[in-house]
């Protein structure tokens, strides 16, 4: 190697280094503004006020930067001012869960550290601020430290409060941010939603600082009723930590909803321990931007789904977050909800012929040619019960009620805990080929979702969140076909190759 | 000749088989970012395989060379230990393979689909029918002749971008907005060279006005999630957006004077 080409590798592997580990460097407002005006403002606003163009289409809205706060910083919780790699770090990475993505692949380093200083000088942060979080000796995770973490959690309730037993942010109460939006609790159980991480270092860092701007308070305030010491905030990580489900997490790999076929009974209630034994399938839900009336600020994000069938039913269960049970007519839940409630709602979309070739409905109801099917289950209000409803429709437009119990169409509900299970049951054919789908074993069948919080800023009628096609297949029991068919192939082959042996052997040597 | 040294020509045509068979799966995972479908993967394999057979059977000499050892290994009797294996191994993998291949296959059925369609010379869209031969960015001669009027336009044109579009294609015009990973086909990515840089705005103003449900069936318009924006936008908000995607991602449409 030449010694040009190892000062260059030398210089590229410090870079590399210093890419790494957020060092702050001094930015220059100046040369900030100038990025900001071309790639921030649409958010944030052209003097940082977090009025730009998308401001009432985001939830939660673009940061207010005059407001001076930020979620996400390690300096002590008297002291809003952040350090510069608090705010680095929120530039590069982004913040999940919201519109706020991160700018590493765009921008280079110098330019984010630019951007910092200028975001900063809106609110006149000039100096840093003076005192840090103080983090004593991290209590490494374990058994008893997660159990005193989760005694701590529920204590006085601590943070069930907000976050509610199970850590899903089923709410209690309405929250709201300094900028007067509609707040959630985060769903502690979806750590990669959370802003910051689920590091417990991250964790111990926000409950000790709270989250400015929102009702989520700083725990290592003297002044706070519910003070946790530094130990205390590490256990309190630790088990936040542990908490994460992560079979609710989306795997983009999995895009088919595998139906187990059973003997016997079908599970009729979300609650049957058989449940457990068949595989979940878990999809992001987006907010419907695509037609009619759309809907911008969604509270659920994620549906899971399972699937069962014996010789004559299909089961489905579906599943899914929702941190406000919505019951019209219900005191408590109105005053949690955003007027006016409406139910909540999940709808399954299937084709009513499934297609032979490529071709499907329009993922969006369906389309003049090709109809679909629409089970839409509905929470009830106060005086009704739960329904679940049979619709035809060819595009939003062209809808027909049909008659659900007539098919066989039934549902049964659970809500606890922040989430909403639904099981919902029906023949397999039915008597009417034209115009209801007929399962049938090993085909991929097209399926969609959409679900309703009924609490949420309006949800109703085709403001929802929702799925695009992904597949339901009922697996065919292969019996032992395959393995009789594999014995005998391979016995043709050891007779084969001993022919050919025994027919050489024979053959005097050429 | 001198024979000497070289590889075999068994060994010769396996590797260049499996040779092909990396890069295919190379090709797609890093070109193309995705696992190429395995339906397509055996058939590709299939070409491969008989055309390097062909080849290298083509003279007697060489196809004599090439079953060469295979033939050793049944005749030649010092040899026999290694044809005890291969006689329990052989048998072994083609049951195995017959059961694998009986056992059914769980996987999504592939969807092959234009991503860019070849645009219909007419289309209707508002209320009118557009002409995509001579259609052009009423906008576009601003950027010369009235820069600060131009610069306004984009303005306007990211307005309606941020309010509209991000959620899918991502403020950073990437493809990567906070819903796009929900979505299936997904958004795409205006940064990369192979969307708008190759395309002119004509064909833009067409795919925005009618989208998903506007594009013809080989590009499989029921699945797209692209909203028709007709239905949202006017006329003049569509062309300003277009000024727009090409101003952040400082890429040139495409248009007839450059062909
Ligand atoms: C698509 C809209 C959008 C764009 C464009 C955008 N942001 Fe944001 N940004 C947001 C939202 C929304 C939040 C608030 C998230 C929250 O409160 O949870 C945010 C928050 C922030 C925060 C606060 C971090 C904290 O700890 O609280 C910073 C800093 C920030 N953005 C910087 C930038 C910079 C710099 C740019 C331009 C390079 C930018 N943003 C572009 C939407 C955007
Ligand atoms: C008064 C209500 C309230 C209480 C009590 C509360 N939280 Fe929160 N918490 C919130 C809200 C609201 C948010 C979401 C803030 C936002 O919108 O970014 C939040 C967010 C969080 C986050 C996410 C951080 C991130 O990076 O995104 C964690 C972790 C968390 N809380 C843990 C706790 C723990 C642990 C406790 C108890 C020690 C607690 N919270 C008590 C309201 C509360
Ligand atoms: C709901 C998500 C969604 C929204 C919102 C959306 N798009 Fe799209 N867009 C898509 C998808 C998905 C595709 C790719 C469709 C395909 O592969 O056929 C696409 C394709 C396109 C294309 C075609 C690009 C090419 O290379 O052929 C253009 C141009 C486009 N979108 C512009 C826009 C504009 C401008 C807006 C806002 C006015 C917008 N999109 C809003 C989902 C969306």
């Amino acid at each position: 190697m030449s010694s040009v080409n190892k000062i260059a590798l030398l210089t590229f592997c410090t870079a590399l280094f210093m890419a790494g580990s957020a060092v702050a460097k001094p930015g220059v407002a100046a040369k900030g503004k100038e990025i900001y005006d071309k790639r921030c403002t649409w958010c944030h606003g052209a003097e940082g006020a977090g009025d730009g163009a998308s401001k009432d289409r985001l939830n939660p809205p673009p940061r207010d930067f005059t407001s001076g706060n930020y979620k996400i910083r390690s300096s002590d919780f008297a002291d809003p001012t952040p350090n510069d790699e608090d705010v680095f770090r929120m530039i590069r990475d982004g913040m999940p869960g919201t519109a706020m993505p991160g700018w590493s692949d765009l921008l280079a380093e110098q330019d984010m550290w630019d951007l910092v200083a200028y975001v900063k000088s809106f609110a006149k942060y000039d100096k840093p601020p003076a005192k840090q979080v103080d983090y004593g000796t991290q209590i490494k995770s374990s058994a008893d430290s997660i159990e005193k973490g989760k005694k701590l959690f529920e204590d006085g309730d601590r943070c069930v409060e907000c976050h509610g037993k199970t850590g899903k942010g089923s709410a209690s109460k309405r929250l709201k941010g300094d900028a007067g939006e509609r707040t959630w609790p985060r769903n502690l159980t979806k750590p990669w939603t959370f802003r910051g991480s689920n590091d417990p270092k991250d964790i111990f860092t926000r409950i000790s600082t709270g989250i400015a701007g929102t009702e989520m308070p700083s725990f290592a305030d003297p002044g706070s009723k519910k003070k946790l010491s530094i130990e205390e905030r590490w256990h309190v990580a630790n088990y936040v930590a542990s908490i994460a489900k992560t079979d609710k997490k989306v795997n983009a790999e999995n895009t088919v909803i595998k139906a187990d076929k059973v003997e016997g009974e079908l599970p009729s209630t979300p609650d049957d321990a058989a449940w457990e034994k068949t595989a979940p399938t878990t999809f992001y839900t987006v907010p419907q931007i695509i037609g009619g009336e759309r809907y911008f600020m969604p509270s659920n994000d994620t549906i899971t789904v399972r699937a069962m069938y014996n010789d004559k039913m299909i089961a489905m269960l579906l599943e899914w977050d929702d941190r406000t049970k919505s019951i019209p007519g219900d005191s408590d839940a109105e005053k949690i909800a955003d007027a006016p409630i409406a139910e909540d709602g999940v709808a399954v979309q299937l084709p009513v012929v499934i297609p032979k070739e490529m071709q499907k409905p329009y993922f969006g109801m369906g389309d003049a040619a090709n109809p679909v099917n629409i089970w839409h289950w509905k929470s009830g209000t106060k005086d009704a019960a739960e329904t679940i409803a049979l619709l035809n429709s060819k595009g939003f437009k062209e809808i027909e009620k049909r008659d659900a119990a007539g098919v066989g169409l039934k549902s049964k509900a659970v809500y606890g805990d922040g989430t909403w299970r639904v099981v919902i049951t029906r023949p397999l054919t039915t008597s009417a080929p034209d115009k209801d789908i007929q399962f049938s074993e090993g085909r991929f069948i097209p399926v969609a979702f959409a679900a309703w919080d009924g609490s949420n800023n309006g949800e109703k009628g085709s403001k929802h969140t929702m799925t695009t096609w992904y597949w339901l297949l009922l697996k065919p029991a292969t019996g032992s076909k395959p393995l009789i068919t594999a014995l005998i192939v391979a016995g043709l082959f050891v007779g084969g190759l001993l022919w050919w042996a025994r027919s050489a052997a024979k053959k005097p040597a050429a | 000749m001198t024979q000497k040294r070289r590889i075999p020509r068994l060994l010769q045509l396996v590797l260049i088989v499996l040779g092909v068979y990396i890069s295919f799966v190379l090709l797609f995972d890093v070109a193309l970012h995705q696992l190429i479908p395995k339906s397509l993967l055996t058939m590709y394999m299939l070409f491969v395989v008989a055309g390097t057979v062909m080849v290298f059977t083509f003279t007697e000499e060489g196809a004599q060379e090439l079953v060469g050892p295979i033939k050793a290994l049944v005749e030649d009797p010092s040899k026999k230990m290694i044809r005890n294996v291969v006689f329990v191994i052989v048998p072994l993998l083609a049951g195995y393979y017959t059961y694998t291949s009986m056992m059914p296959s769980f996987e999504a059925p592939m969807e092959l689909r234009t991503i860019h369609p070849a645009p219909p010379s007419k289309f209707k869209a508002f209320g009118k029918s557009f002409n995509l031969t001579t259609l052009e960015n009423p906008f576009r001669k601003f950027e010369k002749e009235d820069p600060a009027k131009f610069k306004d336009l984009v303005k306007e044109g990211g307005n309606v971008y941020i309010k509209n579009c991000q959620y899918c294609h991502g403020d950073k015009l990437d493809g990567r907005g906070p819903y796009a990973s929900g979505l299936n086909p997904t958004p795409l990515n205006f940064q990369d060279v192979g969307t708008i840089a190759q395309l002119q705005e004509s064909f833009l103003f067409w795919r925005i006005s009618t989208g998903g449900p506007g594009l013809p069936a080989e590009a499989a318009p029921w699945i797209s999630s692209m909203p028709v924006w007709q239905n949202f936008l006017t006329e003049d908000e569509i062309w300003k957006v277009i000024l727009y995607l090409y101003d952040y991602t400082g890429r040139r449409p495409r248009s007839w004077a450059n062909e």
